[in-house]
């Protein structure tokens, strides 16, 4: 068991708190804890698991003091160990070349590795969804090989591409979307993670697994061009 | 039918009501007005808005009506004119029921000393939800109309209006505010007591970098003794978060719904309308 206190955030908001660290199996306490308060019909605006946390946000201070008295009740009954989660695995082509990959040379300076060895060490991981945040669709990925390991930037970027991959601390992403945003830039993937119009609206999901691959410029216009819809993604690259 | 096309945007002119909730663990941010209270008093005017209003920023926009008739109320300080078929003009005051005619092109020129500004048309714009909700976050493309609206952008209307009796709001009250006490937020112990002591002493400004993400700061840096870069986790408008360069950044409607830079505190959500109105330039202070 790895939650510790629930803890009020600003007058409308509630956190509760798994600890400092992160891990699969904290992620997979979190998101059992997730799935039990989404069903005790709090009057709540959002829900928002993460790595260590869930917040939980109101309409109004006093719908916050109502549903903070009912988890208080219930939240000796959440057994962590009873969600089972559908995982699928994904093999996702990236291109890593240099006019997608805005910050390889400040990877390879910060950890004195050649472009080739940062390539090496992020597609031959195989990586855990822990949730999608941040942006629609935007997948948090881990965790990467530890000599990978790099700070966000020092300021955000205003405009990250749509699709491109990044890497801060210990996890990768990819940006769905045009997006300001804090992350290392890698490369990019060669078609789109979301879309309102399918049921799933993410491509991943919590609990999936995720492999990269290396492809070069042409193949990744290749695939661009086909404009895969989600259902075709599910077919050709999960399994 | 009745029909309208924008004829000048203005800027940031979109679509907005109260938020899109229970959708941020997919990563969709509440978005909505930037400030809701001006939607609140524009609702005692025109009850029937289908939760649909317009929402600029700095610069109105114009709307010239192609068929049939609508009534509108236009919300916030800023001065409004409509040219008759007829090609006189007339000046029309916020908060007062306005009917346009075939014909008729009313303009909302620049918001006064504030930044934002909505029009309420009863009936609405004749648009279908986007996940249960009528608010566009133009960075993520989610909305009934996922984008700013353009030149050419037409609304049809079934319903006819209701009455054209003039009503009037003679109870609008928008308060003006430039301090801000504000709760302690997760990664309050992030920053030293001298840090602190700053960052309730020191006045910030409201630079040009700021939209309905987020408002960036500057002034006295916020360096955490710990670290600037957290595990991400969830966060809600009004939060203030500090990266690397100390510079902190208050996150408005259209939120990043995860984030990882440390976050020193938090507005009071009643708050966060406030702030949305002070243009850049404007100096604010905090109070813990």
């Amino acid at each position: 068991m790895y939650f510790k206190e629930i803890i009020l955030y600003g007058d409308r908001g509630l956190i509760l708190d798994f600890g400092q660290q992160s891990s699969k199996s904290i992620s997979q306490e979190v998101n059992a804890y997730y799935h039990h308060l989404k069903v005790l019909g709090l009057s709540s605006t959002n829900i928002v698991p993460s790595f260590n946390k869930i917040v939980i946000s109101f309409y109004s201070e006093v719908d916050r003091k109502q549903s903070l008295n009912k988890i208080q009740q219930e939240i000796s009954q959440i057994n962590p160990s009873t969600t089972t989660q559908n995982q699928s695995t994904w093999t996702i082509p990236v291109c890593y070349e240099d006019s997608f990959a805005l910050d390889m040379q400040r990877i390879q300076e910060l950890h004195d590795l050649t472009k080739e060895e940062v390539i090496q060490l992020h597609s031959n991981t195989t990586y855990y969804t822990y949730y999608i945040g941040f942006m629609p669709g935007f997948p948090y990925l881990g965790d990467i090989h530890p000599s990978l390991i790099t700070p966000r930037l020092e300021s955000p970027r205003i405009q990250i591409p749509a699709r491109s991959v990044g890497i801060a601390k210990e996890h990768t992403c990819i940006y769905p979307k045009v997006s300001p945003g804090g992350w290392n830039i890698i490369g990019q993937v060669p078609f789109n993670l979301f879309s309102l119009e399918h049921p799933r609206t993410s491509l991943f999901l919590p609990g999936d697994e995720i492999k990269f691959h290396a492809i070069n410029q042409k193949e990744f216009e290749r695939i661009q061009k086909k404009d895969l819809s989600i259902d075709s993604l599910i077919k050709e690259y999960a399994s | 039918m009745n029909t309208f096309t924008i004829t000048r945007t203005g800027t940031y002119l979109t679509v907005q009501d109260f938020g899109r909730y229970h959708y941020q663990h997919l990563g969709i941010s509440p978005s909505g007005a930037m400030d809701p209270r001006i939607l609140k008093e524009l609702e005692k005017v025109i009850p029937q808005h289908a939760n649909q209003f317009l929402e600029f920023a700095y610069v109105g926009p114009s709307l010239k009506v192609s068929a049939g008739a609508i009534r509108v109320c236009v919300g916030g300080d800023c001065n409004i004119f409509v040219q008759k078929n007829n090609n006189t003009q007339i000046e029309h005051q916020p908060y007062t029921s306005i009917n346009l005619f075939e014909g008729d092109e009313l303009t909302v020129y620049n918001t006064i000393d504030s930044v934002f500004g909505y029009i309420a048309i009863e009936n609405g714009l004749g648009l279908e939800p986007c996940l249960n909700s009528f608010a566009t976050d133009t960075k993520a493309n989610i909305g009934s109309i996922n984008r700013p609206l353009q030149i050419g952008d037409t609304f049809n209307i079934k319903e006819d209006v209701s009455s054209w009796k003039v009503v009037f709001n003679e109870t609008v009250n928008i308060e003006k505010q430039n301090n801000f006490k504000v709760y302690p937020g997760p990664q309050l112990n992030y920053f030293s007591d001298l840090a602190l002591q700053s960052f309730v002493s020191s006045t910030y400004t409201i630079t040009t970098q700021s939209d309905r993400m987020g408002l960036r700061l500057q002034g006295a840096p916020l360096i955490s003794h710990i670290s600037h870069d957290i595990l991400s986790e969830g966060i809600l408008p009004g939060c203030i978060q500090v990266p690397s360069n100390g510079q902190p950044i208050v996150l408005m409607r259209d939120i990043p719904c995860t984030g990882g830079y440390p976050k020193i505190a938090i507005l009071a959500s009643e708050d966060i309308a406030k702030i949305a109105q002070l243009p850049p330039g404007s100096h604010i202070n905090f109070d813990l």
